[in-house]
């Protein structure tokens, strides 16, 4: 069995007096989807950020495939795609612009027909060179998931990616899901969506009050039985 | 029923709707300020009281010190003969800073307000309390009652003058906002943004006529305002015919200007800002892939700044206002050097004092980015110095062009100035914008990026240090080129020093989770 390319362990993360993740662990294997699931407030979202190296563990340890985020931050976010819970996109920029800097970043070559192949997967082809301000909610999240896949990274991070989505949208996102785990890499979805969860993961983590609850396989809770096993999980 | 008697009903209903709506408005003015007060937490409550109470310890202290100065006949007259322009002048300063800010400062932002039934008339009234809160209205304001002390002298009527020039203060400030409301009205309509441009265009070429032909100061001193001032300063010696006449006249542009004003704001309302729509759906055609990181983080950076429709704005105004106003005082060379800080500082208050909310939402993901964080610091800092250097060149270069030729010392003070107060200026902003950063919405003509409070204490700081820095090599320029390029070169290591640390600072990476979390929340 391969290394896991995630692995988090007694992860803690504090703002002030407020305990955001207390003590999560989980690893993600390399070809797996988990999905982070909970209510408002649970901690996926801060959880996803520490991923990210968008925000410092208070404690605990975060590595990805083999690198100590707390050490080796800079290894991580090359081995990353993130897209953030909010916006995600530099408001008076374009998609293309956006593009062009994180291929300059993270020093990526010929990116740019898989980069029109991804806008136009995403209906976003005719906005390429459109000032992202003026997005709706959805565009700007389906623009998120291009940036945060575009450079097929090892570890593919989606913080509420269904969040106000059109249905060719939410089709296009779980191809890229699809085609990350095809290649072999760890996804972590965040979502509150908890079909679309089941149906594009194949592992599911309830989080709440910023502790895992449970960790079960995502099937146990699709349908009307997993409904209630995951309504009972966040009481 | 007859005609008439339908038409006066529908009046006195017209009206007395009006009057509950107005009513409304005033009563919801209170709830607003007390949610703004709410926003202030831990430390920031006992500044803000600490900062309005130090405001009106000043105002009193200028109102009433100056009276008591040496005296000095001359220099009395100077000031009196002055205090018409003066009194002019608030209202010039006013209504460019109210059309320049699409109709004055929001008593709440935005985004924020979209969940608020905040009627225009709320927003107008609000708008009018705000733009006191600004270093411009407060200097402008503290030199006007200092110099009608100053001419007046101790006396018990002094309190009367004092409150002319006060009601005078108010109703000016009333006026700009009519009018900051009507050019927004104007440019939100068809063809608007050709027609205000002609319309600032044509303002430009009757100043620029006016100071050729030497009409400009005479005028200023002949304005309606100086029926104010000696109507003020009568009263030091008793209650005057004038004075009673003045006040009433002035009570009266009061109530139109602030009625006007809530009428035009309603129809600003109903019409859509159609620059930032267009901006914000404009398209850019791709550019080659910047050659490296640095370039690529400077080239998302100006983005942020060039296609911002009120960053654009406010650089335009600030390069070429204070040159025109330099052309119309005959400034010499010497006295240059005031005009560099006053620049750098206005841009630094547009944005660059919390200048990483200029990624806004996008802040989350430009931070997970595999790039070194002080690289993405000196790319900020890189821009902001650019953008402030090209903004205080066109102020200098217009205000250059009535100067005449300068001495090498007096250019050499200019250009040294320049880049110290530029630097000193980008050195603060980046300290604050690390220290306390807030989550803003600066696609607003009338957003600041930061609460009022705030950028008053921001404001008054960079115009102490700039304004000190520009009178000390404006003393240079009298001396040979050697002195102030010798004396520039501790000031911007200073600076720079501080830079560097601010920078180690944002490297955390706590301290930045905190500052990019804020930004994008």
């Amino acid at each position: 069995m391969s290394p896991p390319l995630v692995e988090v362990q007694a992860l803690h993360v504090r703002f002030g007096q407020v305990d955001a993740v207390r003590g999560i662990s989980f690893t993600v294997e390399p070809g797996a989807a988990t999905a982070l699931l909970g209510r408002n407030g649970a901690g996926k979202s801060t959880t996803m950020r520490v991923l990210a190296g968008v925000i410092p563990p208070t404690d605990g340890l975060v590595a990805v495939a083999g690198h100590n985020l707390r050490t080796d931050t800079l290894a991580v976010k090359r081995l990353t795609g993130y897209c953030p819970d909010v916006g995600g996109l530099v408001p008076r920029a374009t998609p293309w612009e956006h593009l062009q800097l994180a291929a300059r970043l993270r020093r990526l070559t010929d990116w740019e027909d898989r980069a029109r192949e991804l806008l136009e997967r995403f209906d976003l082809g005719a906005a390429s060179h459109r000032v992202t301000a003026g997005f709706s909610h959805g565009m700007g999240r389906r623009m998120s998931v291009i940036l945060a896949a575009f450079h097929q990274p090892r570890v593919l991070l989606l913080d509420e990616p269904f969040d106000g989505v059109d249905p060719l949208g939410v089709e296009a996102t779980m191809d890229v899901v699809a085609d990350a785990r095809a290649r072999g890499a760890a996804v972590l979805v965040s979502t509150h969506l908890r079909e679309l969860a089941v149906e594009v993961c194949q592992d599911a983590i309830v989080l709440r009050g910023g502790a895992a609850v449970a960790a079960l396989p995502a099937q146990d809770m699709t349908g009307e039985r997993g409904a209630g096993v995951y309504r009972s999980l966040l009481d | 029923m007859s005609t008439a008697l339908f038409s006066t009903d529908a009046l006195y209903e017209a009206v007395g709707r009006r009057w509950t709506e107005a009513r409304a408005a005033v009563s919801d003015l209170a709830p607003l300020l007390r949610f703004r007060g709410a926003g202030l937490r831990g430390r920031s409550r006992p500044f803000a009281v600490l900062g309005l109470a130090l405001m009106l310890a000043v105002t009193v202290l200028a109102a009433w010190m100056p009276a008591y100065f040496p005296e000095g006949d001359q220099r009395r007259t100077d000031v009196l003969s002055l205090l018409p322009a003066g009194l002019f002048g608030v209202l010039i300063i006013a209504i460019i800073s109210a059309a320049a800010s699409g109709g004055g400062r929001e008593l709440m932002p935005r985004d924020q307000a979209v969940a608020f039934p905040i009627s225009p008339t709320t927003d107008h009234l609000g708008a009018l309390l705000m733009a006191p809160l600004n270093i411009a209205w407060l200097l402008q304001s503290w030199a006007m009652l200092g110099a009608v002390a100053y001419v007046g002298g101790a006396s018990a009527g002094l309190i009367m003058s004092q409150a002319l020039i006060v009601l005078w203060l108010i109703t000016a400030t009333a006026i700009a906002q009519v009018v900051g409301w009507g050019v927004e009205w104007l440019r939100r309509g068809p063809g608007g943004l050709w027609l205000t441009r002609g319309l600032m265009s044509l303002t430009a070429l009757v100043g620029a006529y006016l100071i050729a032909a030497d009409k400009f100061v005479p005028l200023l001193e002949n304005s309606p305002t100086f029926n104010v001032a000696v109507a003020s300063l009568q009263a030091v010696s008793g209650p005057s015919v004038l004075y009673g006449e003045v006040a009433l006249v002035l009570v009266l542009v009061l109530f139109l200007a602030v009625t006007g004003g809530a009428l035009v704001a309603r129809g600003v309302s109903r019409r859509p800002a159609r620059d930032v729509v267009r901006l914000e759906t404009s398209t850019h055609q791709s550019r080659p892939i910047p050659a490296g990181d640095i370039s690529a983080l400077m080239r998302t950076d100006r983005v942020g700044i060039w296609r911002s429709v009120p960053l654009r704005r406010g650089l335009g105004v600030l390069a070429i206002m204070p040159g025109l106003v330099a052309i119309a005082g005959s400034l010499e060379w010497d006295m240059l050097t005031i005009l560099p800080g006053l620049v750098a500082s206005g841009g630094a208050l547009l944005f660059g004092v919390n200048s990483w909310c200029l990624d806004g939402r996008g802040a989350l993901w430009r931070d997970s980015l595999p790039v070194d964080p002080r690289l993405v610091f000196a790319s900020r800092v890189l821009v902001l110095v650019e953008v402030l250097l090209v903004a205080t060149a066109g102020t200098v270069v217009l205000a250059s062009l009535r100067a005449g030729l300068p001495t090498g010392g007096e250019l050499a003070a200019v250009a040294s100035c320049a880049v110290v107060v530029v630097l000193q200026v980008v050195s603060a902003s980046m300290r604050w914008s690390v220290r306390r950063p807030f989550a803003v919405d600066l696609r607003s003509s009338r957003a600041t990026p930061a609460p009022p409070l705030v950028m008053v204490g921001y404001s008054s700081r960079l115009a102490l240090s700039t304004t000190t820095v520009g009178i000390f090599f404006s003393v240079l320029a009298h001396f040979s080129w050697e002195w102030s390029v010798l004396c520039a070169v501790p000031f911007a290591m200073f600076s720079a020093y501080r830079l560097v640390r601010t920078g180690s600072v944002w490297a955390d990476p706590v301290v930045r989770s905190h500052v990019v979390a804020t930004v994008a929340s």
